[in-house]
């Protein structure tokens, strides 16, 4: 990503924004964009997602590959989680090698489904030492206008939802779906104007400091925390967001186990 | 081309696998305005392909050695995003997507009227998100949609097609099967008010007849397929 000029005159308005309660797009500090959840839109993929949380969208495709255990862990498959944020996402994003960014991204989204525990790792074996199932979940940005964070998370726990293990295509057995047995949510919150938002816009991560990003799984437990970009928050400040993520995470969950 | 001719593509009533006859294109959906934060995309579905573009600019060529005093510069790339095949694609440097990413630009340049933009570029981005032979033409002909949509000069729009033969008929708009155990592939990017050509490529055996069939199937094809794109443009979707 190139890096932008700090626009000074984005960062004076949101912070007129903020001390007036209000937001650029007329949201409440803790309104989400309308989401939208579709599943099963990649043809060629075992399962897929497509999210839209106003003008960002994501895509959400998982592959299955045979692997070799490792030699420590010779009872266990594999579950890889690999982001790319191309040139199509936005002008401000470049096409090459993975940026920090991107892997940032990719990691953090990683980290709240693997944590969550969602995915058997035993289950996926298929001969012990020899054989077992890699699963991938590719992430894909179509176009980005902020918080490609939670637009990850989601697609990539609904695509793995929607995963078939193509065991027949491989000669090993019936296709079974894949055992997801956890719905890990992520919920990220911008400091734009010096106060925490829901949900940030790009115009809003433009111009604003620190980023926090939450994931919650089944019955509130936290699976992965992130601190991203300069900035100073307090305990009550993080308390605060805590709340707000148990209640969102919930409704985003109820979206996805549909 | 796989070459194996023993594997029987048309039955005896002269159909394909898929029920079409040989002149016959697989359905196409085209939609405008796909990529929100983008000046002009397009999302285009062509049997079970779909490729997505999005144009950004014309902007500021960026770093400077790549501007052009007296036009834009086209900065065209081509993607298989890595879920879009049966086998996942590993993301990252990959020789085929080069290619095609250079002749698509090759063949776009020929169309937008680069010199009114002098020192700029314009961004095209293909990503395909669903492949079934033929990507290339469709990302093509989605580009020149996506272009047109950012309200970029051109003097034409593109509409690329591919004929082939199988089982030694030829045969318009080759899917997977058909391309993998084909003998010939001939895409082509065609303009349709010119009847002019910007691309061709082609790859396997063609006698003399035969290469004149597939060339008179793919200008066809174009013309029908031009009139989608035309409808998609007018009126959003088709």
């Amino acid at each position: 990503m190139a890096a932008p000029l700090v626009p000074k005159l984005l960062r004076a308005h949101l912070s007129d924004l903020a001390s007036n309660d209000a937001r650029l797009d007329d949201r409440g500090q803790w309104d989400g964009r309308e989401t939208k959840l579709e599943i099963g839109v990649l043809p060629r993929a075992e399962g897929s997602a497509r999210v839209t949380m106003g003008n960002t969208i994501v895509l959400a495709g998982v592959k299955f590959q045979i692997m070799t255990p490792y030699p420590d862990r010779p009872n266990q498959g594999g579950l890889m989680c690999s982001c790319e944020v191309r040139s199509i996402a936005g002008r401000h994003w470049e096409n090459g090698p993975p940026s920090p960014q991107s892997i940032e991204l990719g990691r953090v989204v990683d980290r709240g489904i693997r944590e969550s525990g969602c995915i058997d790792v035993d289950d996926l074996c298929i001969i012990p030492g020899e054989k077992a199932w890699q699963v991938i979940l590719d992430l894909h940005a179509i176009s980005d206008d902020g918080n490609l964070f939670d637009a990850f998370a989601l697609a990539g726990i609904a695509a793995l939802r929607n995963a078939t293990i193509p065991a027949e295509r491989f000669e090993i057995g019936e296709d079974t779906p894949l055992k997801v047995s956890k719905t890990p949510i992520m919920c990220s919150y911008h400091k734009v104007g010096g106060r925490f938002v829901y949900d940030a816009s790009y115009r809003e991560e433009l111009g604003g400091d620190e980023r926090i990003h939450i994931t919650l799984g089944d019955d509130d437990h936290v699976h992965s925390l992130q601190k991203g970009l300069k900035g100073i928050f307090t305990a009550d400040e993080f308390a605060e967001i805590m709340e707000h993520a148990k209640s969102r995470c919930s409704e985003l969950r109820d979206m996805v186990n549909g | 081309m796989g070459g194996y001719g023993d594997v029987q593509m048309i039955d005896e009533n002269g159909l394909r696998m898929d029920g079409r006859k040989p002149g016959d294109v697989r359905p196409i959906t085209i939609e405008t305005g796909v990529v929100p934060v983008a000046d002009g995309s397009c999302r285009m579905t062509w049997g079970t392909n779909e490729a997505i573009v999005a144009v950004y600019g014309p902007m500021e060529a960026h770093p400077r050695k790549i501007q052009r005093q007296d036009r834009a510069v086209l900065d065209v790339t081509y993607n298989m995003a890595p879920f879009s095949t049966t086998d996942r694609i590993r993301p990252g440097f990959n020789r085929r997507s080069r290619e095609i990413s250079k002749v698509t630009a090759d063949a776009l340049e020929s169309v937008v009227l680069l010199e009114l933009y002098p020192r700029s570029k314009i961004r095209i981005s293909i990503e395909i998100t669903s492949a079934e032979a033929g990507t290339r033409c469709v990302g093509l002909t989605a580009a020149s949609v996506a272009l047109a949509d950012a309200g970029i000069p051109m003097t034409d729009l593109v509409v690329s097609v591919a004929s082939g033969k199988i089982n030694d008929v030829v045969v318009c708009d080759l899917n997977k099967e058909e391309d993998n155990y084909g003998e010939a592939d001939l895409p082509m990017g065609v303009l349709p008010n010119s009847g002019e050509l910007v691309f061709l490529q082609m790859d396997g055996d063609l006698s003399p007849d035969e290469f004149k069939q597939a060339w008179d199937y793919n200008i066809d094809a174009a013309m029908e397929v031009h009139k989608l794109m035309v409808d998609a443009l007018k009126g959003g979707e088709n």
